[in-house]
């Protein structure tokens, strides 16, 4: 069902731009309590509705070259077209969140990062992601498998309480066995303190 | 105590375990020393561990001509220097050292440039072929005063192969020590451990973290014979041999969250098991098998907080010992009897060692130091890891003399303490040599040997029966 209307509207493409666009990128939600089917040609202006917020109003005139408000749309939800590897890259809109040496505390830096990671999970309702903890290579290996784990769940929690649905959020520690920065040093150390957030299903 | 010299012939069960062919020539064989030969001075010296006699080891006889059964003999005669050094029951004089002494029959012994070595003893040995097997004759003759000349062990071993010496050597080390020493050597034990040295990238991991996978690998208890045994470009860590000497339990990631496996030397290729039947809601590590192999202690947070659980073999009786307490507790190790559970709780502010019996009742902290990954030893002591800085010890703690006693020496970060069966040595990784690598020691501290030289290589365990 969903593959048969993403390949509807994707083949609208062509015909309407705008239209076309915005249906890309707008997979049916897999919510806990998913909309009851709606009829084939209705779902992208309902589903639009109930996603993010939308961007600045446009304005209502019906604009002579539709190029510009089409590169903001598709600007919102970018991700959905690429491979997870690719949005798990360098480039992830999901950022880490840093800790201090031996705590699994957020600070005010963690807590807006991860209402940014909120916004994207909101903006992105079908994504499933893995929050993983790490540590720095200071204490030994099981005591930092426990650390990693609390600071996976303490992250997850934070952002099961600014509205992301629980049953997207998985955990998993890596203790110190996959360090950001191999180095020695406070620096790497730093880095390496991180709970990551990765795509695991869009 | 033994009332009569030493009869060998290497036991069936030994040879079984070697995965020699079952051959009808297992039978044992007296050799040497005549039946009813009266025990003497020398032969009982040997039996007394509280003597260390010094003990030197000359090249090995073999037919002149037969250079292939010439480099088979020097290794053997190597590896088994090593093996018998390796318990430190003999002062063996270094090879190096009697180079200069030629090689001779038991009735030509060079007894005085023996004497000039200080050697109160030689373990002379002989190899010669039977159809494809190598036969291996061992004595240990006196050499000063009274004792000279007389033999204290003698022992022929006719089921080695030209294609293993270092098994065969190994095999003559367990039973010249359990001969002579009472002792259960452990030279024909393996370590299992980790490593990255494969460098393989992990399946599905993007770039931005290093992220090189880490497999689990198998080598000999000296270190030779290192083999990768998993190969899922994963995260596996945690390696816990099973009682029998087959079976190894591990933590992988391979389906994106840690699970224990477990895996059958014996009939590889037969689908890995997984008591824990964990989820991504039901993480599961640590494993450890009870005395008897029937149950797995192990680490899981399934229900939101890391708890020690234990589980039987097949999956059924799983249950909590460490419910109803929001602290983590973690790296259960069992006693010998199979009665108590040591594990790491950081209920008290910091990871701290504590004990329990097997049902979860009476939870105590043994030492209020900072530490983690206790194993226990047949002994009666449990290795640790302690420190709380970014370098960390392994210590011990005695239930003899109850009190911590740390056995490394603060060079480098020492962790991950596994015992060997006998109880008499100690696995760790060490960061001493700069990447972490696998390291064995005695259980006082001493003779720290280096295993590992590639890559970083971490979460020693100790093979508690040989295998195959």
């Amino acid at each position: 069902m969903a593959f048969s209307t993403h390949r509807l509207l994707s083949s609208a493409l062509p015909v309407i731009v705008v239209v076309a666009l915005s249906a890309c990128v707008k997979k049916p939600p897999v919510l806990a309590t998913p909309p009851p089917p709606p009829p084939a040609a209705a779902p992208t202006v309902t589903t639009a509705s109930t996603t993010p917020p939308p961007p600045p109003a446009r304005p209502p005139e019906p604009p002579p070259i539709p190029t510009e408000p089409p590169v903001r749309s598709n600007a919102l939800l970018p991700w959905n077209d690429r491979p997870i590897e690719e949005v798990n890259g360098p480039n992830s809109p999901l950022k880490p969140v840093f800790f201090a040496y031996d705590s699994d505390e957020l600070d005010d830096a963690a807590k807006k990062i991860l209402a940014v990671n909120a916004d994207v999970l909101k903006q992105y309702p079908t994504w499933v992601i893995t929050v993983e903890g790490h540590t720095d290579e200071r204490g030994t290996a099981e005591y930092n498998l426990a650390l990693g784990d609390r600071r996976a769940l303490t992250a997850r929690n934070y952002l099961i309480s600014l509205g992301i649905a629980a049953d997207r959020l998985r955990t998993v520690s890596y203790g110190k066995e996959f360090p950001f920065d191999a180095e020695h040093s406070e620096g790497a150390w730093h880095q390496n303190r991180r709970a990551h957030f990765m795509l695991t299903s869009k | 105590m033994a009332t009569r010299t030493a009869l060998i012939a290497l036991t069936a069960l030994a040879l079984v375990a070697a995965g020699t062919a079952p051959s009808s020539t297992l039978a044992n064989r007296p050799l040497f020393a005549q039946a009813g030969q009266q025990p003497d001075e020398f032969s009982i010296t040997l039996r007394n561990a509280a003597m260390h006699q010094k003990v030197g080891m000359p090249d090995f006889l073999v037919p002149a001509g037969d250079t292939e059964l010439a480099a088979a003999a020097r290794s053997i005669a190597d590896v088994l220097w090593n093996d018998i050094d390796f318990e430190r029951e003999f002062y063996m004089i270094p090879r190096k050292s009697s180079a200069g002494i030629p090689a001779a029959p038991i009735t030509a012994l060079p007894y005085d440039r023996w004497a000039e070595l200080g050697a109160d003893a030689v373990l002379v040995g002989s190899v010669t072929r039977k159809g494809d097997e190598v036969v291996v004759q061992l004595r240990m003759i006196g050499v000063r005063g009274a004792s000279q000349g007389k033999q204290g062990f003698g022992a022929e071993y006719p089921n080695c192969r030209m294609s293993n010496p270092r098994f065969c050597a190994h095999s003559i080390a367990d039973d010249f020590h359990k001969e002579v020493r009472q002792l259960d050597g452990v030279a024909r034990t393996k370590l299992a451990f980790v490593s990255d040295r494969d460098a393989t990238r992990v399946v599905g991991r993007p770039s931005q973290t290093q992220a090189q996978g880490k497999e689990i690998y198998i080598a000999d208890y000296d270190g030779a014979n290192q083999l990768r045994l998993t190969a899922n470009r994963s995260l596996n860590i945690s390696p816990a041999w099973g009682p029998g000497g087959n079976l190894l339990a591990y933590t992988s990631y391979l389906s994106g969250f840690p699970d224990i496996y477990i895996t059958n030397l014996a009939t590889p290729g037969r689908a890995l098991e997984r008591p824990a039947q964990g989820d991504a809601n039901a993480q599961n590590q640590m494993a450890a098998w009870s005395p008897d192999g029937s149950r797995l202690a192990f680490t899981s947070n399934r229900e939101g907080n890391m708890d020690i659980y234990v589980v039987n073999r097949d999956g059924t009786g799983l249950r909590n010992l460490t419910a109803g307490r929001p602290e983590a507790d973690l790296a259960p190790t069992w006693s010998p009897d199979g009665g108590q559970i040591a594990f790491i709780s950081d209920r008290a502010g910091t990871n701290q060692l504590y004990v329990m019996n097997a049902t979860g009742s009476g939870q105590n902290r043994l030492s209020g130091e900072k530490a983690d990954r206790p194993t226990w030893s047949s002994l009666r002591f449990i290795a640790f890891t302690v420190g709380s800085g970014p370098g960390h010890d392994i210590a011990i703690w005695d239930f003899n003399n109850p009190g911590v006693k740390i056995l490394t020496d603060g060079v480098g970060s020492n962790e991950g303490p596994a015992v060997a069966p006998n109880g008499r040595h100690i696995a760790f990784f060490t960061t001493r040599w700069g990447k972490q690598h696998i390291a064995v020691m005695d259980r006082d501290g001493k003779n720290i040997r280096q295993i590992t030289e590639v890559g970083n290589n971490t979460f020693p365990n100790w093979q508690p029966a040989a295998s195959r």
